[in-house]
């Protein structure tokens, strides 16, 4: 049995089914993200968690106890809301101090645990300030403060990140992802972001429309999409519209067009069938581009379309018959920089087609 | 940096402003007059009718009546109003509109309409509380609770939730959450709008006509059925008591809340 459980979990306002059967299992001391795009249910998964929403229907269980009817204070369960949520009438150190007052803590007990997470936050001095005169990020910190001080089981962020700037946020991704690891704590992180679920996450669920799509680590979500649209969803993506040639176990061949059949890898979960259409994935850092008549496969002819100086790569647009491929190489100073209507080959390494269903 | 208003705007805000200000102004000059009658602009100055006021035996106990009134009517408007506009921003279903209208409905209906609808369901019901305290009380409540509903749902609007949920969380219960996060920060409305009922209660004419009995009858009756015999000029004073009374507890109040909000800074 998980710590956490989703059951056939479903929750609908009205006419909009806002979640629909959900089944999801997490381990104790992982670090979880819910991924999927505006409106897919994340929050609203979240909030069932964390006891502000009743489900509509099925179970949700912590430790094998179910939780479903227990109001939020009872489940020790932790919650960072986007917007932080400090309470504006309170300082810092009120703040931080709040769920231990509700617990009935001692005074000078008290003193010392918001003394420590402040301390552990970085904050160390700042118990006298007010919300308004905080900046984002250290709202942020506050936040997660107040969360950890009481220790809860289970430590829920929502979007956590979303209102800070891109500097701020690449620094309180990692400072985030220390904390949940020095002490542990099993987390569930929601985010539209897939590259912030990439690099925090041990696992990555999915989410379209109020379902589950897949559960993976980064990598297997990342190199491995059950479908189209996760592999579209996450990272950038050339989808090949392909027929199934052959099947034999993870590996099979593919028809391009153009009488063009190659290797490719595709899942085990995946049931392939001889003459399926499908969608062979590349990802545009596994492709490579050379100038025509090097010896190497599989490879399409093609055509530069179009090239842009992107810093630490050059991007290219290649077209190849019918086929149009997002291509990212490294500026390194040996390859050859091509240009519009350059004839190429496109060609990659059998391991890193992948096919989709 | 100055900050530059258009000059016809000017002229407009000058002209609002006048327009609401001189009314009070003749009612405090005229009650000043040392004359016989109530005339503007007053024959001299003199103290002589404030003094009359202050010895009236009716105009005080109708001042103190009024007073009395809206103090009972403040406190139970503001408990109701609250509770109501807690219950309109916290619940959906169909037909959450036409209750809000519904609540608010006292405000628009015309006050003679409310105080003679009283009157007559008091009497066809007999239930014995027309002409009394107590149902002038009831309508008082009536006509100022919708004022606390509507401050009180401004602030509840721009309140957000996700703070108590996070109090909820963090291990209080409903309540403890409420009283502790929701409350101090919805507490600017509900002073506004308490501030209001006592306001409105205070100055309130046309529901206290049916309502208020012979024998104990608020300021705004007393003045009116004065002023119907006699152009007497105590009236004017016994409203210049009227606005003194209105304009400090409004200046008392934005006092407090100022020094609440000082204490919690520290
Ligand atoms: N209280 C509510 N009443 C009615 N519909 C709601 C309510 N809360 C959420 N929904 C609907 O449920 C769906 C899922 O909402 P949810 O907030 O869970 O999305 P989300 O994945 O968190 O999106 P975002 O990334 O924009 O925060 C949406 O279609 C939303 O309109
Ligand atoms: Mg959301």
């Amino acid at each position: 049995m998980s710590f956490v459980e989703f059951q056939g979990v479903s929750k609908s306002f009205g006419d909009t089914i806002a979640v629909e059967k959900l089944n999801i299992a997490i381990e104790k001391g992982e670090f979880f993200s819910l991924l999927g795009p505006s409106g897919c249910g994340k929050s609203t998964t979240l909030r069932m968690l964390a006891g502000f929403l009743p489900p509509s229907t099925g179970r949700i269980s912590v430790h094998g106890r179910d939780i479903t009817r227990l109001p939020p204070e009872a489940r020790g369960i932790g919650i960072v809301f986007q917007n932080y949520a400090i309470f504006p009438h309170m300082n810092v150190f009120d703040n931080i101090a709040f769920g231990l007052v509700e617990r009935g803590e001692q005074k000078t007990e008290i003193a010392r645990k918001v003394d420590a997470a402040l301390e552990q936050v970085g904050l160390s001095g700042y118990g006298g300030r007010f919300e308004r005169e905080l900046s984002g990020g250290q709202k942020q910190r506050v936040a997660l403060a107040r969360v950890l001080v009481i220790e809860p089981e289970i430590l829920l962020l929502d979007e956590p990140l979303s209102a800070l700037d891109k500097k701020m946020r690449e620094e309180m991704k990692f400072w985030i992802k220390d904390i949940q690891n020095s002490i542990g704590i099993t987390t569930i992180y929601v985010t539209h972001d897939q590259s912030e679920a990439l690099t925090m996450s041990d696992r990555i669920a999915v989410m379209s429309n109020g379902r589950l799509l897949q559960v993976g680590s980064p990598r297997e979500i990342y190199e491995q999409p059950s479908s189209r649209f996760i592999a579209e969803f996450i990272g950038e993506s050339n989808l090949l519209d392909v027929r199934v040639t052959s099947v034999n176990g993870v590996s099979c061949e593919v028809d391009l067009g153009g009488s063009l059949t190659v290797p490719a890898r595709c899942s085990k979960q995946v049931k392939l069938s001889p003459d399926e259409r499908v969608s062979l994935l590349l990802r545009p850092e596994m492709l490579r581009l050379a100038p025509m008549d090097a010896q190497e496969a599989p490879r399409l002819k093609g055509r530069i379309a179009d090239s842009v100086y992107q810093g630490a790569l050059r991007r290219y647009r290649v077209i190849a018959g019918e086929h149009d491929f997002v291509v990212e190489v490294p500026n390194r100073p040996e390859l050859a920089q091509l240009s519009s209507g350059d004839q190429v080959d496109v060609f990659w390494s059998t391991e890193s087609g992948v096919v989709v269903p | 940096m100055e900050r530059k208003i258009p000059l016809p705007l000017l002229v407009l805000a000058v002209l609002g402003f006048a327009y609401m200000l001189l009314p009070i102004l003749i009612v405090v000059l005229a009650g000043l007059t040392s004359g016989e009658f109530l005339t503007f602009p007053p024959e001299g100055l003199s103290l002589r009718w404030v003094i009359a006021f202050l010895q009236s035996e009716k105009y005080l106990s109708a001042f103190f009546f009024s007073f009395r009134l809206a103090l009972m009517t403040m406190v139970v408007s503001t408990i109701l109003g609250t509770a109501a506009a807690l219950f309109l921003s916290r619940s959906r279903f169909v037909g959450r509109g036409a209750m809000r209208a519904f609540f608010l409905s006292p405000v628009v209906l015309p006050g003679v309409v409310v105080g003679f609808a009283l009157y007559a369901f008091y009497i066809s019901a007999g239930m014995g509380i027309s002409r009394t305290i107590w149902g002038l009380w009831i309508g008082h409540i009536l006509y100022s609770t919708p004022y606390v509903i509507g401050t009180v749902g401004a602030a509840l609007a721009t309140y957000d939730v996700s703070l108590e949920e996070a109090a909820r969380s963090l291990g209080a219960s409903p309540w403890r959450a409420f009283r502790k996060v929701t409350l101090p920060n919805i507490a600017q409305g509900i002073q506004a709008g308490s501030i209001f009922a006592f306001i409105v209660s205070f100055g309130q004419f046309e529901v206290s006509l049916f309502l208020s009995a012979p024998n104990s009858e608020p300021l705004p009756i007393a003045m009116y059925n004065s002023l119907r015999y006699k152009f007497d000029p105590s009236a004017a004073a016994a409203g210049i008591f009227a606005i003194t009374l209105v304009t400090a507890s409004v200046l008392l109040t934005n006092r407090l809340v100022n020094i609440r909000r000082l204490l919690d800074r520290q």
